[in-house]
């Protein structure tokens, strides 16, 4: 015991963390010296409360039509109206609200199972932990877009299914990271102390084990939400979407005929996925820098 | 070693087994069977399709239907598009090429470049020359195919009037040798383009990281201490360790690439793979649907497995026991 103590009271000194440095301050000081990332989140934050708010207030029907049919951008459409006459900006604006409840979903259903899977995984091992990391392995290599593509495609995709089954696929590299971090932490004397005081495997695993994974488990998380945005909307434009939900790649994809013609109708909804991809991978990598270990006390 | 290799190929058959049975079982629990298919549109008797259904052995049991259909793809049939009227390996064949021609140009423009890119920023770090080069990357990574494929069409040939943008020859046109391929070339440019910007990006980060991962260590010291020349030192020594994950990663994202590929032939009515799969999806062609994903799925096992058997040739110090 006394032999490994040493080592670790080094690594704090040469870490130069001050001890009065909780997690979460270390955190927020690597995070926000990465400007793009910290103007990502306010931007993302902002619009996940004006989207809903303006189409609340307002009442916005993304469905009303009217004569102007084919309108370009103006005063009345600031970006044009479409083939039924219907406001652009108005569909976008659902669009948007759309594609930022996918891509938050898909993230926390992804994260959740791999945070989950993760730690069941390093901790229990044995055949359970060669399951789940070979199920990881198959889903990696297994193409998950045309997977996806074809489950929703037979069974029909709605909102709810498409991001369901996102999340089901999406798991595999958090469950690698988790478990990597419990193969280490479960030797640590934290554990040993309290499976000394008799707690069960369950309650160390998700108790004691789990809240110390969450940094580098969450690290990916505005990742797999980009990442969820693309998916649902290149299944969306490809025809496999949801027909009763305003997305941004349905709308791509019907008004993809009047590109020459009316390029307002296909531009601006994909501009938006443009954006919010964006968005989503610039936080992504700020987030995976503050969070994953190794970055600490740098 | 060979124990390894005997791993890999099991593991990678098992794989292809899977996405076999998962399109079986897709197109069995899917609503209505093949009779229902082909023959609902018919006024037929419960009679008649009953003995279609025994002919076609569908009353038999499940494992049974199971094991045939594994035979047949095992054979290369993947089955028969009743709205096409053709098999479906067919419809592949003679549709695959175009997709092809359509990604190895992009991929060979991508890897240059991004390959260069990816150096040129990790030599740089935290200088301006990395982050316009890493800002860019994460621009171009970002950019939906689809929507970069429709701002091309808009700035190249609705104002510009420089290139075509739908289909892959002229319609009506009836060029031959020389004419014939400038003209198949003009039609390709945009897409590959849109497909190279994306790939771009992907291969500049990834080289990028890969080459930070390799600059601390103590073999390029060594080099640099026998007082070898920096290109040299980078070019040779660094990059080929560098390339193994590169490649790892590279063939674990074929499917997302392949992706992309699809939807950037939808844009442009490129006569590929993607465009089939489109028109598929709305005819609710089954058969085509499923067979896209039984082929994508076995070339990208496949490709994964043969990067990892490459490395056994290539890294003289990789011998898994």
């Amino acid at each position: 015991m006394s032999d490994d103590v040493l080592p670790r009271l080094q690594v704090r000194v040469r870490g130069a963390t001050p001890a009065r440095q909780t997690p979460a301050r270390r955190f927020w000081r690597v995070f926000t010296r990465n400007r793009g990332a910290v103007v990502s989140l306010y931007a993302l934050m902002a619009t996940s409360v004006v989207g809903p708010l303006t189409v609340g207030l307002l009442a916005i029907n993304p469905e009303a039509m009217s004569s102007d049919v084919l309108d370009p951008p103006s005063l009345r459409h600031p970006m044009g109206s479409d083939y039924l006459g219907r406001d652009v900006l108005g569909r976008v604006v659902h669009g948007i609200n759309t594609s930022l409840l996918v891509g938050a979903a898909v993230a926390l259903t992804a994260t959740a199972i791999g945070l989950a899977l993760g730690t069941m995984a390093g901790y229990r091992g044995g055949w359970l932990e060669h399951a789940i990391m070979r199920l990881a392995d198959a889903l990696l290599i297994i193409p998950t877009f045309f997977l996806v593509l074809s489950i929703a495609f037979v069974f029909g995709g709605s909102l709810v299914s498409v991001v369901v089954l996102l999340g089901v696929t999406m798991w595999p590299p958090v469950a690698r990271i988790v478990r990597a971090e419990v193969l280490s932490l479960r030797e640590e004397a934290f554990v040993l102390s309290a499976r000394a005081l008799g707690s069960s495997d369950t309650k160390i695993m998700f108790r004691e084990i789990l809240p110390s994974t969450l940094p580098p488990g969450i690290a990916m998380i505005a990742l797999l939400g980009s990442a969820g945005i693309l998916t649902e909307a290149s299944l969306s434009f490809l025809g496999v979407g949801d027909p009763n939900v305003v997305s941004l790649g349905q709308m791509l994809t019907n008004g993809l005929e009047y590109t020459t013609t009316a390029w307002w109708v296909p531009s601006f909804p994909g501009a938006a996925i443009f954006a919010l991809v964006l968005l989503m991978n610039v936080l992504g990598d700020g987030l995976n820098a503050a969070l994953s270990p190794r970055m600490w006390g740098r | 070693m060979y124990r390894y290799i005997a791993t890999r190929v099991g593991q990678s058959a098992l794989l292809l087994l899977l996405v076999v049975s998962l399109s079986f079982f897709f197109i069995r629990l899917a609503p209505g069977d093949s009779v229902t298919y082909l023959y609902g549109s018919q006024q037929l008797t419960a009679e008649v399709l009953r003995n279609i259904r025994h002919e076609w052995g569908l009353d038999r049991p499940l494992w049974q239907q199971y094991w045939v259909y594994v035979q047949n793809v095992g054979r290369g049939n993947l089955g028969y598009s009743q709205i096409n009227q053709q098999s479906v390996t067919a419809l592949l064949r003679a549709i695959v090429p175009n997709t092809l021609l359509l990604m190895a140009p992009s991929i060979l423009i991508a890897a240059g470049a991004g390959v260069l890119f990816g150096i040129a920023a990790s030599q740089r770090v935290s200088r301006w020359s990395d982050y316009t080069i890493g800002g860019l990357s994460l621009v171009g990574y970002s950019t939906p195919p689809f929507w970069l494929g429709i701002i091309f069409i808009v700035i190249f040939a609705s104002h510009l009037r420089w290139l075509p943008t739908q289909g892959m020859t002229t319609l009506g046109g009836d060029q031959q040798g020389l004419t014939f391929a400038i003209d198949v070339a003009r039609h390709m440019a945009l897409p590959t383009g849109v497909l190279a910007w994306w790939y771009l990006a992907a291969f500049a980060r990834l080289t990028r990281a890969s080459m930070l991962e390799e600059s601390g260590k103590p073999y390029l010291m060594t080099a640099r201490m026998k007082g070898l020349p920096e290109r040299h030192v980078v070019y040779r020594h660094a990059l080929r360790n560098a390339a193994k994950p590169i490649l790892t990663i590279l063939g674990l994202q074929l499917g997302t690439m392949l992706a992309g590929a699809v939807m950037t032939e939808v844009v442009f009515a490129w006569p590929g793979m993607g465009r089939l799969l489109f028109t598929a999806i709305i005819q609710h062609d089954y058969p085509v649907v499923l067979g896209i994903f039984i082929l994508v799925g076995t070339v990208v096992v496949l490709t994964n497995l043969a990067v990892d058997l490459l490395y056994l040739v290539v890294d003289p110090r990789i011998r898994y026991v």
